[in-house]
């Protein structure tokens, strides 16, 4: 036998298992039905981006059917519980806030899951956190704010221990930001305050004031994470050192991995392949584009094993950074 | 102003067939909305989002607003007949609506409630046109100062809500304070009074809080009653819940005998409604508080006073207008409902922003409009169809309890998600039911609940803003004066009266406390 027919007999015969498994698994959720937790009430970003992959999912898997159940509270908290204990039989995934990530590595009493070990379906967009200061503020570069000489500027964020907040305690850790931060703003009354002159800027998610930068009220100065050929300068470039680099990598996490999928640990692996090829499938859709373009909600995907690989990465921070993490959080209390 | 574009926008949703139609069509929406206990506008735009999905901006944002903006409307016909808030805006209305049911004037009180929620929607859709030259200095004066004083000045009205009852107002008040204190310290992030408990996190939810505190106690009341009301209390007969036409217009033209209320409290409805995170469930309240502090006789409320049921009524109305004012020009929503009315407008491809104004005005003056008429529309029938709705004020207590406690528990669930909040139910309804025993002021604990967060977030954020010279600044002196000035005359007004005079002019008190 020549080589080249032993070598398609090896590949045939490797093949078959996969290629049973992958109708083992199409043939499982036949007529199932499949659970799509959102963390949040209805209404909001993660509510449309979850109905909105929860239905082109079902697109692609017309057999089943993919219902939404809202489990607010706790910060998207009790929703990764609940997805997190749920039975990994493949038929309860949903989606919750990447700032979990904080939340566990702070070891937060309430804090049932472990990020690393659940089964990563895929992440439908990205979410660049910014830098925004108000036009009025009349700061125009990150440089400004790293003259400790001048009166510090004030950013505001939300309420001490969200997302947001930490992600501005880092950012002034790591660069030695002259700001006062003042927490306490949630949803839109951040925006208000920089309108009415009363806090100069903010760190948080670009898509929040895409529309106030666009109407000329503010600008972006800084960036972590975020696509290659972005203008806006990296937050990187200002760090003086190793370790302030690895805790704005903690921020760029948090701005590459946006509105994820994911389910409990231990899925079997046919039926989470499955998954997140339909997964990738339903992101490329054009009637999906069409529809997150006309809800403003922009779509950047990325594969299940990608989300997991950044997840990993960003848990695993040196015990130095940690204690880092802690101050942050701690120096507001 | 182009008077072109406002009428042209007017005579398109009306001379539209689709336009029109769709409005016919959120208002029966919307009362189902509003009529059943926990469900409201907010669940009622998320769960017609995906109808309006694919339509064009105009005709979606017509039919969710049509429909958001007359829940309240719906709520108030079971809100007054059976005693029960729908949710949580609607609560002022039990204090004098539900007595008034009692005393036998149920038509006169659907009248004078459902036809001022009319006249509070429509000033709040004028005010709302008026304000629009100068909207962004408006809304953009309100800074944490302002915020902390209002909700102060909000939180002394316990003066004005609790009569006679300082101490026991003060007592409640604090404890609704201190019940809004669960949850997440704004300032550190330590978690207070949570007991390790996730669903506490975020804190006590205002509309449970409502649910338990008023309908749980109102059946249980109904529930052991049989026959041996409260004294005072007339068993209620099916004759005396059937009304006519008549007594229902003599309800309507109670607005117009109280006109200045009406006006006042649709104008404090609307403004309310304006200022992103003060608390629309509070505006009701807060109206009620001020028809108590400028009536002569305050007295009466509580036994059904017809003013008792105007203020809450313009103001829960007037409220959805003004709330409409940030939520388009700012891109910021005044509250819950709005916000995620925000979300459905950019889903129909309405880009909230200053620059409506400019580009959009025809749409905005549609939307207004639309605001007006199904307001409008939706009172009309309300008050032809009111009729037959009373009948169900008469339904047998044991059939009644179970069905009203279902929906409560329902609305509560709903609420949160939380299958704990059951728990809460029982308990604060178990607490509102001894305060109902003994008269002790409910509002009170609702003022508490909404405006001492509010009160402690905005201290915190003009102290870090300002330190404590903030307390000295113009505003905070201004607003000092007017609470020292509201307090001294509301006690004044409550201690120097000699008792016995309101009773004699309104000789049939029904004991039903607020």
């Amino acid at each position: 036998m020549s080589r080249i027919a032993m070598t398609i007999a090896a590949f045939l015969f490797a093949s078959v298992p996969l290629a049973q498994a992958a109708d083992s698994a199409e043939e499982f959720y036949k007529g199932k039905t499949i659970t799509y937790v959102v963390s949040t009430a209805p209404g909001g970003g993660y509510d449309t981006y979850g109905r909105l992959v929860a239905r082109y999912m079902n697109k692609y898997m017309p057999d089943s059917k993919i219902i939404i159940r809202n489990i607010p509270g706790a910060g998207h908290v009790v929703g990764a519980n609940t997805i997190y204990a749920a039975k990994p039989d493949g038929l309860t995934i949903g989606t919750f806030n990447t700032g979990l990530i904080y939340l566990q590595l702070l070891k937060e009493s309430g804090v049932r899951f472990d990020l690393a070990k659940m089964s990563w379906i895929g992440k439908a967009a990205s979410d660049t956190r910014v830098l925004v200061v108000s036009k009025s503020s009349g700061v125009k570069t990150v440089q400004e704010l790293l003259d400790s000489s001048k009166p510090p500027i004030k950013l505001f964020a939300a309420g001490v221990g969200s997302a947001g907040y930490i992600d501005t305690r880092l950012a002034i850790s790591a660069l030695h930001l002259n700001v006062q931060l003042i927490p306490g703003y949630n949803g839109s009354e951040g925006t208000m305050s920089m309108l009415r002159g009363e806090t100069q800027g903010t760190i948080g998610s670009q898509s929040s004031y895409t529309q106030f930068v666009d109407d000329g009220n503010g600008v972006y100065i800084m960036e972590a994470g975020g696509p290659a050929d972005s203008k806006i300068p990296q937050a990187g470039q200002f760090a003086k050192d190793d370790n302030a680099r690895q805790l704005l990598k903690m921020i760029a996490a948090e701005s590459d991995v946006a509105r994820l999928t994911a389910g409990p640990p231990g899925i079997p692996a046919d039926r989470l392949a499955l998954l997140r090829s339909i997964f990738m499938k339903a992101m490329a859709d054009p009637q999906l584009l069409a529809d997150a373009k006309k809800m403003d909600a922009p779509i950047a995907p990325a594969t299940g094993e990608h989300v997991q690989q950044v997840i990993a990465e960003a848990l695993q921070q040196t015990p130095q950074n940690l204690q880092l993490l802690t101050q942050a959080v701690k120096a507001g209390q | 102003m182009d008077l072109h574009v406002i009428f042209s926008s007017l005579l398109g949703l009306l001379f539209t067939p689709k336009l029109l139609g769709l409005m016919l069509l959120a208002i029966p929406l919307g009362i189902f909305f509003g009529c059943v206990p926990g469900l409201g506008g907010k669940l009622g735009i998320v769960l017609l989002i995906p109808f309006v999905y694919g339509m064009d901006p105009l005709p979606g944002a017509v039919f969710l607003l049509s429909m958001h903006a007359i829940v309240h409307t719906g709520g108030i016909v079971p809100s007054i007949l059976f005693g029960v808030p729908t949710n949580g805006p609607e609560a002022p209305l039990l204090a004098d609506g539900y007595p008034l049911v009692r005393n036998g004037q149920a038509g006169r009180a659907l009248g004078a409630a459902l036809s001022a929620a009319g006249i509070g929607g429509m000033i709040g859709v004028v005010c709302l046109a008026l304000i629009l030259p100068v909207v962004e200095p408006f809304v953009l004066s309100f800074s944490p100062i302002e915020f902390f004083w209002l909700a102060i000045i909000g939180i002394t009205l316990i003066s004005a809500l609790a009569g006679k009852m300082l101490v026991q107002g003060l007592i409640v008040g604090c404890f609704g304070w201190l019940i809004g204190m669960i949850g997440l310290d704004p300032q550190t992030g330590v978690q207070r009074y949570t007991f390790n408990q996730l669903f506490l996190w975020d804190g006590f939810d205002v509309i449970s809080g409502v649910l338990a505190l008023y309908a749980l106690p109102e059946m249980m009341q109904l529930g052991r009653g049989k026959g041996k009301r409260e004294a005072g209390m007339p068993e209620i007969k099916p004759e005396v819940t059937k009304y006519t036409f008549a007594e229902v217009w003599d309800g309507v033209k109670e607005n117009f005998r109280h006109w200045g209320l009406t006006i006042t409290t649709a104008v404090m409805g609307t403004f309310i409604g304006m200022i992103p995170g003060l608390g629309g469930e509070a505006a009701g309240w807060m109206c009620y508080a001020f028809a108590v502090s400028r009536s002569k006789d305050p007295e009466r409320f509580g036994k059904g006073a017809i003013e008792g049921v105007i203020a809450p009524s313009t103001g829960m109305n007037a409220k959805e207008g003004g709330g409409l004012l940030p939520t388009l020009f700012f891109g910021v929503p005044a509250g819950s409902g709005m916000a995620i009315m925000l979300g459905a407008l950019i889903m129909l491809g309405i880009k909230p922003g200053p620059l409506m104004i400019v580009h959009d005005l025809p749409l905005v003056w549609s939307l207004i409009w639309a605001i007006a008429i199904s307001n409008l529309l939706c009172t009309v029938l309300l008050l032809i169809v009111g009729k037959h709705m009373s009948s169900i004020a008469h339904i047998r207590a044991n059939v009644l309890v179970p069905v009203v406690l279902v929906f409560a528990l329902l609305g509560t669930y709903l609420a949160k998600d939380h299958w704990e909040s059951l728990l809460v139910f029982a308990g604060m309804g178990a607490i509102g039911y001894v305060m109902r025993r003994n008269h002790w002021p409910r509002p009170c604990f609702i003022i508490g609940l909404v405006l001492g967060p509010t009160a402690e977030l905005s201290f915190h954020k003009a102290f870090a803003l300002h330190g404590l010279t903030f307390l000295v600044q113009p505003t905070s002196l201004v607003m000092m004066s007017i609470i020292a000035v509201t307090l001294f005359f509301n006690l004044r007004k409550t201690y120097r009266r000699k008792p016995g005079v309101a009773a004699a002019a309104h000789p049939k008190p029904t004991g039903g406390s607020i």
